[in-house]
């Protein structure tokens, strides 16, 4: 589903003309498999956002090629990729980043805005996710009004709106309570087994990584070896 | 996106920020009224000019003159391309006193050609053309200056410039008979000869209010004998005593032109609405280009309001425009959504300027002749049919492409820079 081929990437780092190379991503190499959950854990600073950003288009590696789907992703365009993501991804952030100004219900139909898809069938579509995550009695509550589990809640519902193959998670628990948190998990185990969503889990919490199917561990930009092996 | 998800989500947008987009329609509002307000004037002045030309003569008609005072060669003029009529009138140095029973009028007499007068669609305002030599057609104020010679004293007493006429011939003079007698300037009474005229037809209200028309349109077969008579009784020849003017019709007024260019290529000296209408217009032209110009300046200024709010904007939403980028939205999607909202201030202000500057117009075109027409002190000022501003709707069309043009070019940058917002820097934005 996804290969990921000596991945490398630099940083430029300091003032404008005095920058200093720091290299983020060191030669890395793996692939995920259909259906997978896959956790990469590491420190701050190991590089696992970065290669999350790379795999999910949000910047482009310096050398390398990341082939998902059978596509090579690498060489798209902006607009190439922001198509390819939305066909493809979906993505739930630690910070929720649900629109302020839109409600529960909008926030999940927005994906389905932005495919062109019409009104009454949006409706139906969001109404039957609403149930899935049990968020229906809070479908008109902006996000402000809503606790920080209900949000997370409505960003995996925005996440799955469309169906995607592949989930991408950054520190889907990080702002959440212990309690949540593990509403959070029990909800992405669910989903990955009874609809077979491929989950790609960035977290630094070990908690978080043993629901995963296989843990990659990062260190320093690179795969640290031997902690590739299914934990479940 | 659809459009109509389009639609709701730059209005949704807007109503998040009425004040402050309330605040920049209302510049562009400003800014579009007074770009209409001003080159209005400019219509308004143009069409009072050709008013008062067209009001002077027909639209279709050319003067023609001979520059050495020789007869023009009317066979020739006749075969020139779409030369409808042409109208010789002959007016004589001599009174024309017409009486009707006990009334009595001096007034002018001109001859001509009634057919070549029908050519030329003289409108009458009751009866038909004449047939006949003794028919005759008379002018629109010929009845109501009819006076009984008690109504003519009457009339010598009052002075004041206004005043109603008295008395006049109140029945229509259609089928009626005058005596009609010459009478020279020089002499107190007219000459012996009388001859009778049938009225037939009287002409139309001259455009002019204050045109008063009491000629009488006599058949040109009558010139030699009103000439005998003359020298008969004035007992020298006068040289001056005809004196003519041709004007030539022209089927449409778009042939005017070239039937004018033929004219003096003939080497005539010709004189057409035309080209009066021609000079007004260029001199006019360049006058409303500059109004507009200096109109487009206000344009301009609202228009760095229009650029501030959109880049407020595009930095307000840098978060959720690199949400909308992370789920799928692409770069042109983003674009579009913030033109949109520029074009969306663009439009509604044009439109709220055009009410406004009709409202405007309209205003001043009611109150500024009562203004002006007090400051100078003159009550006639206000009854003139002045236009001090007019909006035809290709001034609308010029403004709200201006208007709606800059708009979309003030929010062009902002919402470019919105398509350069990178993801992941935006991600990290606090919430």
């Amino acid at each position: 589903m996804i290969q990921v081929q000596n991945v490398n990437h630099t940083f430029l780092i300091g003032k404008k003309g005095k920058e200093k190379k720091v290299p983020v991503l060191k030669g890395l190499t793996f692939e995920v498999e259909k259906g997978e959950v896959v956790a990469i854990v590491g420190k701050s600073g190991s590089g696992k956002s970065t290669l999350l950003h790379t795999i999910a288009g949000f910047m482009s590696p310096e050398q390398g090629s990341i082939i998902v789907n059978g596509q090579e992703t690498v060489h798209l365009n902006e607009t190439e990729r922001a198509k390819f993501r939305l066909n493809n991804f979906g993505f739930i952030f630690q910070n929720f980043q649900l629109m302020p100004r839109l409600t529960a219900f909008e926030n999940i139909e927005l994906p389905l805005k932005l495919k062109g898809i019409a009104a009454k069938k949006r409706k139906t579509s969001v109404q039957l996710l609403l149930k899935k995550v049990g968020l229906e009695e809070v479908a008109d509550h902006y996000p402000n009004e809503l606790s920080g589990g209900q949000q997370q809640r409505v960003s995996i519902a925005r996440a799955l709106i469309t169906n995607p193959p592949i989930l991408f998670a950054d520190e889907p628990t990080g702002s959440l309570d212990s309690e949540t948190e593990q509403d959070i998990l029990l909800l992405i185990q669910d989903l990955n087994q009874t609809m077979g969503v491929t989950f790609v889990i960035i977290t630094h919490d070990e908690e978080v990584a043993n629901i995963a199917h296989r843990k990659f561990r990062m260190h320093d930009g690179e795969l640290v070896k031997g902690d590739t092996s299914n934990v479940i | 996106m659809l459009f109509k998800d389009q639609v709701d989500f730059v209005s949704q947008h807007i109503k998040k920020n009425k004040l402050r987009v309330f605040m920049t329609v209302l510049a562009a509002t400003m800014g579009c009224a007074f770009l209409i307000v001003l080159a209005s004037i400019g219509f308004g002045i143009q069409d009072t000019m050709r008013k008062e030309i067209l009001e002077d003569q027909a639209i279709t008609e050319v003067e023609v003159y001979t520059n050495n005072g020789e007869a023009l060669d009317i066979s020739q003029i006749s075969e020139v391309e779409h030369v409808n009529a042409i109208v010789h009138r002959t007016s004589m140095d001599i009174m024309a006193v017409s009486q009707l029973d006990e009334r009595s009028l001096e007034g002018n007499m001109l001859l001509t050609n009634f057919v070549e007068e029908e050519k030329s669609n003289l409108q009458l305002s009751e009866g038909r053309m004449p047939t006949k030599e003794n028919e005759i057609v008379v002018g629109y104020q010929f009845a109501e200056n009819l006076l009984t010679d008690a109504e003519r004293k009457e009339m010598e007493k009052i002075t004041e410039e206004d005043a109603e006429p008295i008395g006049g011939y109140k029945e229509s003079l259609i089928g009626k008979t005058i005596s009609m007698s010459m009478q020279s300037y020089e002499m107190d009474e007219a000459f012996p000869e009388k001859w009778d005229f049938t009225i037939v037809g009287v002409t139309e209200k001259p455009a002019r209010d204050w045109f008063v028309d009491t000629n009488m349109l006599v058949d040109e077969s009558w010139k030699d004998k009103f000439q005998e008579v003359y020298e008969a009784n004035a007992g020298n020849e006068n040289p001056d005593l005809f004196y003519s003017s041709t004007k030539i019709y022209t089927s449409s007024l778009e042939h005017v032109k070239s039937v004018t260019e033929e004219l003096k290529e003939m080497g005539y000296s010709v004189y057409s609405v035309s080209e009066q209408l021609e000079q007004l217009d260029v001199f006019f032209m360049a006058f409303k280009i500059g109004l507009i110009f200096v109109g487009t300046i206000a344009v301009l200024i609202a228009s760095i309001g229009i650029f501030n709010t959109m880049t407020m904007a595009v930095t307000e939403r840098t978060r959720e425009i690199g949400v909308m980028k992370a789920i799928g939205a692409s770069p042109k999607l983003i674009q579009r959504l913030f033109l949109m909202e520029s074009a969306w201030i663009g439009i509604i202000g044009t439109v709220l300027a055009v009410i406004i500057s009709y409202a405007v117009s309209f205003l001043a075109n009611w109150i500024l002749p009562m203004v002006v027409g007090a400051a100078l002190g003159e009550d006639e000022f206000q009854d003139l049919s002045m236009t001090f501003s007019l909006i035809p709707w290709q001034l609308v069309v010029i403004a709200s492409v201006i208007s709606i043009s800059v708009a979309m070019i003030s929010g062009w940058r902002p919402a470019r820079k919105a398509t350069k917002i990178d993801v992941i820097h935006a991600l990290r934005q606090e919430l």
